[in-house]
Order: structure tokens, then C-alpha cells, then sequence
């Protein structure tokens, strides 16, 4: 798409990519930790203790959820400095909402049993 | 009208009027003009409202006492899964599309949508597909196992009659209607604004609308695959669903809940667009929050695809993802909130808030809305859900939430634009008992409907013994709804008293400041005489000055040229005009093709499947007739748009709406591929009887034969254009892409039939189907081959030109790499269901 600059910055039709961007990043957690749930239950993985009282499937469904978490962060501390344009400030105040959505919505795999 | 000659508003008015105008008689079924089509979706959905309004007093009669044998319990089976279904798609969706079509041009400043003839042919097609539901009904024989068609009830074992293939037919073909809106839509928000329209500058209600039909295109797909899958168990025996052979009736369950609440807020958003138009008008200030409102609407566009579970919290789910869908479904009462608080603001900022009957209508809305949101929270909850899980409590939330929601915005938006529909102005004051009627009988009848669930009544009975104890709510609420419909009845009076007898509507009598307002009403065909050039956001227009520049001539486009129905196209951001769009005329080819489609589908449901392939072909060989004419034979020089600005005709642009029409088809399709994809990895997983019996066991060889012919597709696709662009012959590339296609497609035809009997377990159905899909693609692939061979032939292809191959590239490229994931998937699911230490294992 053909872009205009604004402010100094290129505002192009991708730029609307960006306003969904974190809660596309909130999708991909949803589907992975629902599927791996699935995954490390099928497979016993709640029973194999990795850790001292931590088991394989509680940490993969962390390792899950923090590599989602820290992606929206990061999409967070980059917009974070461009909202002077509407469609950045929007995927700014987005990304945002995201990382919150996140952290409610799947804070339950700390302190849920994973299996039952 | 010359170019160079200064504007005459009457002829210029009669010259357009002569392009774009649907001529009387039978020639009224050649029309593809927005505005006929939009009030054309409009008027068919309120006639099956009406329907199912009807049959929702029948299901009232029933149940309104403990001794009531009104009808047989198979009669009321199929009256409410109907009323469902005819609600929800038949009412709610194209009611919305009806709007979307006829407002959105109008308010983004251009002449029509993207696509004038995709919008004939899904408004056909919604015709039709209702038309097929409602004669069944009429013949007895109407679907019956509830609106959410759960299996195995709906599987032949247990419904063995034509009833339930209706549905799944009937509805698949209403949504290809939707579908084909859905794009229509985005691409129009995306390309066809008036100049300077930025994407910051666009009314609150584009941005609702964009969202809405990018939440079709990715939440129907998932439902028109489960509703192959099954038609596919019910006439081939592929059992999908079928527990003791591999499948589950929960992945059913899945499939469609993955579009089912989706669509709750797909029926709401639009409806909630309309309101953030009407509330700023009557506030008398603009609205507050325009960003925030972006951003919810994103947050509640996402969140409704993360809360599907919830209408499964007791089929058996572990405790911490039910916790993930719960938490979801809280959450999205957040952006929802926004909205609301947004609304409130700004008619608390505004000078005083002008009462009129639009605004009673809202007032309405917020009261039941807020209600139903509440309640809606509620059965967020795992605990309570559990509780109140198909009681009557679940029916009285989500016609509080849907009749909040979407019924009530619509008659506010009714009343509202009905001026811009006629011309006229109501005079009468029967809006008014009608409002009150309808809103007094609404709660008497869902109200009570709470503590009747909350009781124990469960939902879909037909019967139930006196000692319940639920005799008086019951009776109770059904005085309430026939109190409601008499005010709908005389909602109805009122709307025909203002189309015959209303006096003229002055311009803008709202003092509306958008741009729908800046044309005489009713609307003439072209809409704009001339296209806005947008300074400011479009909510902060003045109607009346520039409805007058704009008859005058002084925006763009101020002729009639050629006899061609021109709109601008502009950048997707920025809104800087890029190209003149010319627009198809009006043709009865959408028609044909969409009786042609409806035979299809009915030689689907008589089972007549030889039959169908014939009609099939027809009706692939009436969509590419469409082609014919389109385009240029010669490449043209720059064309004057006005106020001294040159563009390119459009199918000399790189990326015109077309190529972004394919690119959301491509994403469409790819959602369903994802969703069969889901479903063959959730049955290893999951699904009773696993591991099979028999592991298809697919030839490496034949995987990479049909690979290397479907990316020597793709390859050959790409060189025919560069090819075209070095103005060299494309035919070589052509006829190699389309032989590559045709080997790619017999080669994954051979691999489907080597799958060892598919019948005998879900394992093979999976993998058979996964082939057949590649398969199709492929076949597609040489459709488009062939007609870029007859383009080229026909003269409309050159180095400027290169359009029809563009498109036919990007189809080349996703088949390719969606046969390539399926052989992947073959590969695996093989793997998995042979795999010794499997889940089960």
C-alpha cells in the first residue's frame, strides 16, 4: 500500500496489522495452552514431577504462557513511544488491554489442578 | 456530460440517474445498486422475524400451562429449533447486512460498495436458502433437533429424515451469503472512502462494521465445516461424530460454539455502531471516547472467540481450562462497559439531549441490554453455570442480551433512518405504545422467564407436570408475548402509516453531522453527484452545505462518463485517492447464478449427486460469466476524477478491491482448513475408539508427485504474470500451470481413494477429507488457469493489465501451500494414530 508520512512516521495500510496485534498474541496463548493442556493431560504429564512440587505440566503451560506474556510486552514497550498517531495509539492502548486479558485469563494454571 | 463542461446539477442528476438507476418490471431483478439491495435484505429479514416471531407465540401456546396439548412434540421440535434458526440466521445477520449495505457507501462517501454484484447474488442466495427452510416447515418436515443441531441427535441414527439436511444445506447456502457480504464489506471500508478519509476520520460505525465482518470472515467457516462434516456422516457415513468409531459429538459442539458466540457479538457490534451514530446526533455533541472505542470493539471482536466453552462448562472439561473461558467471559463485559460508559458521557457532556423516539427505542435497549449483560456474567460463572445450565434462566438471558442488544438499536435505528429510506417523517405518535408494548411485554415475558428457569424448568420440553409449579410464570409469560407481539404488530402500523402517508422529510432532520445526510432523501441511485473530499472526521460534517456542493458538482467525479458507474478508490490509511473504480452494471447474472446454486443445493438434499456435479459445473461456469466484459480490451491513459486529480482506472492499479477480495476468500478458507485441521488432532486426542483399526497408510512417492506439481503451479502461476509484464506471450505459463494443476488434482483424487475405507473410522474420514479439500483447491486452480487463458485470448490481458492473473497467482500460492500442509497432515495423523505411545496407550 501506498503511505504518507505523518509526523515523521510511515503510516501504511499495515499499520492496521498492529492494532490487533496483541490480542493476536493473546489468541496464540489461548490455543496453545488449551491444546497443550489437552496434550500434557492425554500423556500423563500432570503426574511427572520436574521440579521440587512443580510437574512437567504446569511448567511447559508457565513456559507457555510467559514467552505469550513477554511478547506482549515487548509489543507494549515498542508502541509505547508512538502514540502520536491515532491507529499506534490504538494498537498501544490494544497491545495493553491484551497483556491485561492475559495475565486474568490464564493466571488459573499457578493455582488450578490442570487435570481434573 | 462532457468532462469540461461546468456542472449542470439536473442533468448531471439525470445523467447519473440514467447509470445507475434499476429499472421497473421484471428488470428489478437486475439490480445490483446498494440501496435496492440494502432495503431489499432489510425487508425480506423483517419478513422472517415475522416468522419466527410467529412461531415463538405457537412455542408460548404450548407451554403456557402444564395441560396445554397444543401440539405434537414432534411439531414443536421443529417450531423451536426454526424460531432459533430463522432468528438467528435469517433475521438477525441479514438484517445487519441489509443495513451495512445500504448505509455504508453513504457514510464513507462514495457511490456504492466494492462489489455490486456479490451483493445481488448473496441477497439471492439468502433468499433462496431461507426460502428452502421455510417451505419445509410449511411441508412438515422442518429441521428439529434445536437451532444448535447438536449431535447424535442430529445424526441419521437418531434423525433419519430429510428434516435436519434442510438445515444443514439450507443454512450452508445462507452462508455463503454472509460470507460474501462479510468481504464485501471489509473491502469497502478498506478502498472505497471518499478522498481524505483517513482511517481516524471515519464514522464510529465503519469501525464497528470493519470489525464485525472481519469476525464473520474468521467465525463461519468454522461452523460451515462442522456443517459439511456432517451432512457428509449423515449421507456418506464418514463418521465424524460417531463415538463408536472414532468420532465425537463434542467436536461438534466445538465447531459450532467456535462460531456461535462469536456470533452473539457479530449481531450486537453493528447494532451498537448504529447506536454510537445516533446518540452523538441527539446529544447534540460528538462522541466521546472515539478511541477507546476502537479499542474496545477490538478487545470484544477477540474476546468473543476465547468464551465458546462456556456453553460447554458441563460436558466434562478439566477445571483449569473451564477457568480459562470463564475468566474470558467476564473479561469481555470490560470493553462492553466502555462502549456503554462512552455512550453515557457523551449525552452527559452534550447540551440537552433532544428526546425523540429513536432515543425511547435506546432507552429501551440499555435498560434490557444491562440486564442481560448482568445475567450474562453470571452464567460466566462455572458454579452458577452448572446450576442454571438448559433452564429456562439460559433463554431469558440470551433474549435479553440478543432483544436488548440487537432488536431494540434496530427499531431506535429503524425510526431513526426511515426518513432517509422515504423521504418522510412520522406524524404518528403510535411509536410511542408500541415502544411500550413491546418493552412491557418483553420483560413480563423473559423476566419471569428467569425464575421459571431458576425453578429447575429445563429449555426445549414441550411438557410438564402441574406439580412443577411452573404453570403461573408460564402462563404469565405468555400473556407477555403476545403483548409483545401486538406492539410489534402496531410497530409495523406505524412504519407503513410513514411510508404512505408521512409528510416530506426536510434534508437531515435530525441535524445529524455525517455524511449519509448530505444527499436528497429518499436516496437517489448513485448517491453522491459528486464525492466529498473529507477535511475533518466525518461525524463532524455539516450536511446541508455540502449536500449542496456536492448536487452541484464540486466534489470528484462530477460526470457521467462512458456509461460507467464510477466510485474513487483510495489508501487504506491514509484515504488519498488512487484509482477510479469502475463499477459493474446491473446484470441478471447473479440471479442465474444463484438459481443455479440453489438447484445445487437441492440436488444436494434430493440426493441426486451425479446431478449435482453437472449443476456445479454450471454454477462455476455462471460465476466466471461474470468475468465477461469486465476489464478493458486496451490500456488506457489516466482518467479525470475532478478538481484536476488523474488516476488509473482500477484493473490497471497493483492491489484493487478485487486482489483483496481474494486475499480475505484465501483467509476464510484458511480458517476452515485450520478448523478440519483442529478437528482431526481433537479426535486422536480425545475421541472414544482410538486407536483404528486400520491406519491409512499414504504413499511417499505419490506425496511428493502431487507436492511438486501444485508448487510447479504456483511457480508457473507467477511466471505467466512476469510473462504479461514483459509484455511476452503468458500462454506457455498458463497452459503449464493449469496441466500442473489438473496432475495435482487427479493425484490427490488417486490418494483420497487409496485411503482404506473411510467409513470405518474417524482416522480415514479425516485423512479422505483432508485430501479431497487439497484436491478441490487444486481443480480450482485449473479453473483459474483456463480463465486466464480466456482472458488473454479475449484481449483484456497486457503488461498493464495483468489483474485476472494476479488474483489466479495468490489462489495458485495458497492451494499450494495448503496441499503441501495437508500431505503434512497426513503424514501425521498417520503417525499419531499408529504411534505405540499414544494418549490412550
Amino acid at each position: 500500500m501506498t503511505s504518507q508520512t505523518l509526523s515523521g512516521k510511515k503510516i501504511g495500510g499495515g499499520t492496521l496489522l498492529l492494532l490487533a496485534a496483541g490480542f493476536t498474541i493473546w489468541a496464540a496463548a489461548f490455543v496453545a495452552l488449551y491444546a497443550m493442556q489437552s496434550v500434557g493431560c492425554a500423556y500423563g504429564w500432570q503426574e511427572l514431577e520436574i521440579l521440587s512440587g512443580v510437574t512437567l505440566q504446569r511448567l511447559q503451560m508457565s513456559a507457555i504462557l510467559t514467552i505469550h506474556l513477554g511478547a506482549i510486552a515487548l509489543l507494549v514497550r515498542l508502541l509505547h513511544n508512538h502514540r502520536d498517531q491515532f491507529l499506534l495509539r490504538a494498537a498501544y492502548w490494544a497491545a495493553l488491554a491484551a497483556l491485561g486479558a492475559s495475565i486474568f485469563n490464564f493466571a488459573p494454571i499457578f493455582v488450578l489442578s490442570p487435570c481434573t | 456530460m462532457s468532462l469540461d463542461r461546468k456542472p449542470d446539477p439536473i442533468r448531471l442528476h439525470k445523467e447519473l440517474t440514467a447509470i445507475w438507476e434499476t429499472p421497473p418490471g421484471w428488470a428489478r431483478l437486475s439490480a445490483v445498486n446498494h440501496t435496492t439491495l440494502g432495503k431489499r435484505f432489510i425487508i425480506t429479514a423483517f419478513v422472517f422475524f415475522a416468522i419466527g416471531g410467529l412461531l415463538a407465540m405457537l412455542i408460548r401456546v404450548q407451554i403456557a400451562t402444564s395441560s396445554t396439548a397444543f401440539v405434537s412434540p414432534e411439531l414443536y421440535g421443529q417450531f423451536f429449533t426454526m424460531h432459533g434458526t430463522v432468528m438467528m440466521f435469517l433475521f438477525a445477520i441479514p438484517m445487519f447486512e441489509g443495513f451495512a449495505m445500504y448505509l455504508l457507501p453513504k457514510i464513507l462517501g462514495a457511490r456504492d460498495l466494492a462489489f455490486p454484484r456479490l451483493s445481488a447474488y448473496g441477497f439471492w442466495c439468502y433468499l433462496f436458502g431461507g426460502s428452502i427452510l421455510i417451505v419445509a416447515l410449511l411441508l412438515g418436515a422442518a429441521p428439529d433437533s434445536g437451532w444448535f443441531m447438536y449431535t447424535p441427535l442430529s445424526s441419521s441414527t437418531y434423525s433419519p429424515g430429510i428434516n435436519n439436511d434442510i438445515w444443514l444445506l439450507g443454512i450452508t447456502f445462507v452462508e455463503i451469503s454472509a460470507l460474501s457480504a462479510a468481504i464485501e464489506i471489509i473491502v469497502s471500508i478498506l478502498r472505497l472512502r471518499a478522498p481524505g478519509m483517513s482511517l481516524e476520520r471515519m464514522p464510529i460505525m465503519a469501525w464497528y462494521l470493519l470489525i464485525t465482518a472481519m469476525m464473520m470472515l474468521f467465525g463461519f467457516p468454522p461452523l460451515i465445516l462442522g456443517s459439511i462434516l456432517l451432512e457428509l456422516e449423515r449421507a456418506f457415513d464418514l463418521p465424524f461424530f460417531d463415538p463408536t468409531r472414532g468420532g465425537d459429538s463434542l467436536l461438534w459442539q466445538h465447531l459450532f460454539w467456535l462460531f456461535g458466540h462469536p456470533e452473539v457479538y457479530i449481531i450486537f457490534l453493528p447494532a451498537a455502531g448504529a447506536i454510537s451514530m445516533m446518540i452523538p446526533t441527539f446529544a447534540r455533541h460528538e462522541l466521546v471516547g472515539y478511541t477507546a472505542i476502537v479499542v474496545a470493539v477490538v478487545a470484544v471482536a477477540f474476546l468473543s472467540f476465547g468464551l465458546w466453552v462456556h456453553h460447554m462448562f458441563t460436558v466434562g472439561i478439566p477445571h483449569l481450562a473451564l477457568a480459562f473461558f470463564s475468566a474470558a467471559s467476564g473479561l469481555v463485559a470490560i470493553p462492553t462497559g466502555v462502549q456503554i460508559f462512552a455512550w453515557i458521557a457523551t449525552l452527559a457532556q452534550g447540551r440537552r439531549p433532544r428526546w425523540d423516539v429513536p432515543m425511547l427505542y435506546l432507552g429501551g435497549f440499555l435498560f434490557i441490554f444491562v440486564l442481560g449483560g448482568l445475567t450474562g456474567v453470571m452464567v460466566a460463572m462455572v458454579p452458577f453455570n452448572w446450576q442454571a445450565h438448559d433452564t429456562h434462566f439460559v433463554v431469558a438471558h440470551l433474549h435479553y442480551v440478543l432483544v436488548g442488544g440487537f432488536v431494540f438499536p434496530m427499531m431506535a435505528a429503524t425510526y431513526y433512518w426511515l426518513p432517509h429510506f422515504t423521504g418522510r417523517v412520522s406524524d404518528h405518535k403510535i411509536s410511542i405504545p408500541a415502544f411500550w408494548l413491546i418493552f412491557g411485554g418483553f420483560n413480563l415475558t423473559f423476566f419471569l422467564m428467569h425464575l421459571t428457569g431458576l425453578r429447575g424448568m429445563p429449555r426445549r420440553i414441550d411438557a410438564y407436570p402441574a406439580e412443577a409449579g411452573w404453570d403461573w410464570l408460564n402462563l404469565i409469560s405468555s400473556i407477555g408475548g403476545f403483548v409483545m407481539a401486538a406492539g410489534f404488530a402496531l410497530f409495523v402500523v406505524d412504519l407503513v402509516l410513514q411510508v404512505r402517508f408521512g409528510t416530506a422529510a426536510p434534508r437531515n432532520p435530525w441535524g445529524a453531522r455525517t455524511a449519509e445526510w448530505a444527499m436528497p432523501t429518499p436516496p437517489p441511485a448513485y448517491a453522491f453527484a459528486s464525492l466529498p473530499q473529507v477535511q475533518d472526521r466525518a461525524d463532524r460534517l455539516d450536511p446541508n452545505s455540502l449536500g449542496t456542493d456536492l448536487a452541484a458538482g464540486k466534489g470528484y467525479l462530477p460526470f457521467a462518463r462512458n456509461g460507467w458507474m464510477e466510485t474513487l478508490g483510495v489508501d487504506m490509511a491514509t484515504g488519498k485517492p488512487g484509482e477510479v473504480i469502475v463499477l459493474p452494471n446491473r446484470t441478471y447474472k447473479p440471479l442465474i447464478s444463484g438459481v443455479l446454486t440453489c438447484a445445487f443445493v437441492l440436488c444436494l438434499l434430493f440426493k441426486f449427486y451425479w446431478a449435482s456435479l453437472l449443476v456445479l459445473a454450471l454454477v462455476v461456469g455462471s460465476l466466471l460469466g461474470w468475468a465477461s466484459g469486465m476489464g478493458s480490451r486496451r490500456d488506457c491513459a489516466l482518467l479525470e476524477a475532478g478538481r484536476g486529480l488523474v488516476l488509473p482506472p482500477h484493473w490497471q492499479t497493483e492491489r484493487p478491491p478485487s486482489w483483496w477480495a481474494m486475499v480475505l476468500v484465501c483467509a476464510a478458507d484458511a480458517t476452515l482448513f485450520a478448523s478440519l485441521l483442529f478437528g482431526g488432532l481433537f479426535l486422536w486426542l480425545v475421541a472414544p475408539a482410538w486407536p483404528p483399526p486400520l491406519v491409512a497408510q499414504p504413499s511417499l512417492t505419490i506425496a511428493l508427485f502431487a507436492a511438486m506439481m501444485v508448487i510447479g503451479a504456483s511457480l508457473s502461476g507467477r511466471l505467466a504474470v512476469s510473462a504479461l509484464r514483459q509484455k511476452r506471450s503468458a500462454i506457455v505459463m498458463l497452459r503449464l500451470a493449469g496441466v500442473a494443476q489438473a496432475a495435482g488434482f487427479a493425484t490427490f483424487l488417486l490418494m483420497a481413494l487409496q485411503v482404506p475405507d473411510p467409513t470405518a473410522h474417524a482416522h480415514l474420514a479425516v485423512i479422505f477429507v483432508v485430501l479431497i479439500y487439497a484436491a478441490i483447491h487444486a481443480g480450482i486452480g485449473v479453473i483459474l488457469a483456463l480463465h486466464g487463458l480466456w482472458r488473454w485470448h479475449g484481449g483484456y490481458l497486457s503488461a498493464l493489465r495483468s489483474l485476472d492473473l494476479r488474483i489466479a497467482q495468490l489462489w495458485h500460492y495458497y492451494a499450494a501451500v495448503t496441499a503441501i500442509i495437508s500431505l503434512l497432515a497426513t503424514f501425521l495423523f498417520a503417525f499419531l494414530a499408529s504411534h505405540a505411545e499414544g494418549p490412550r496407550s
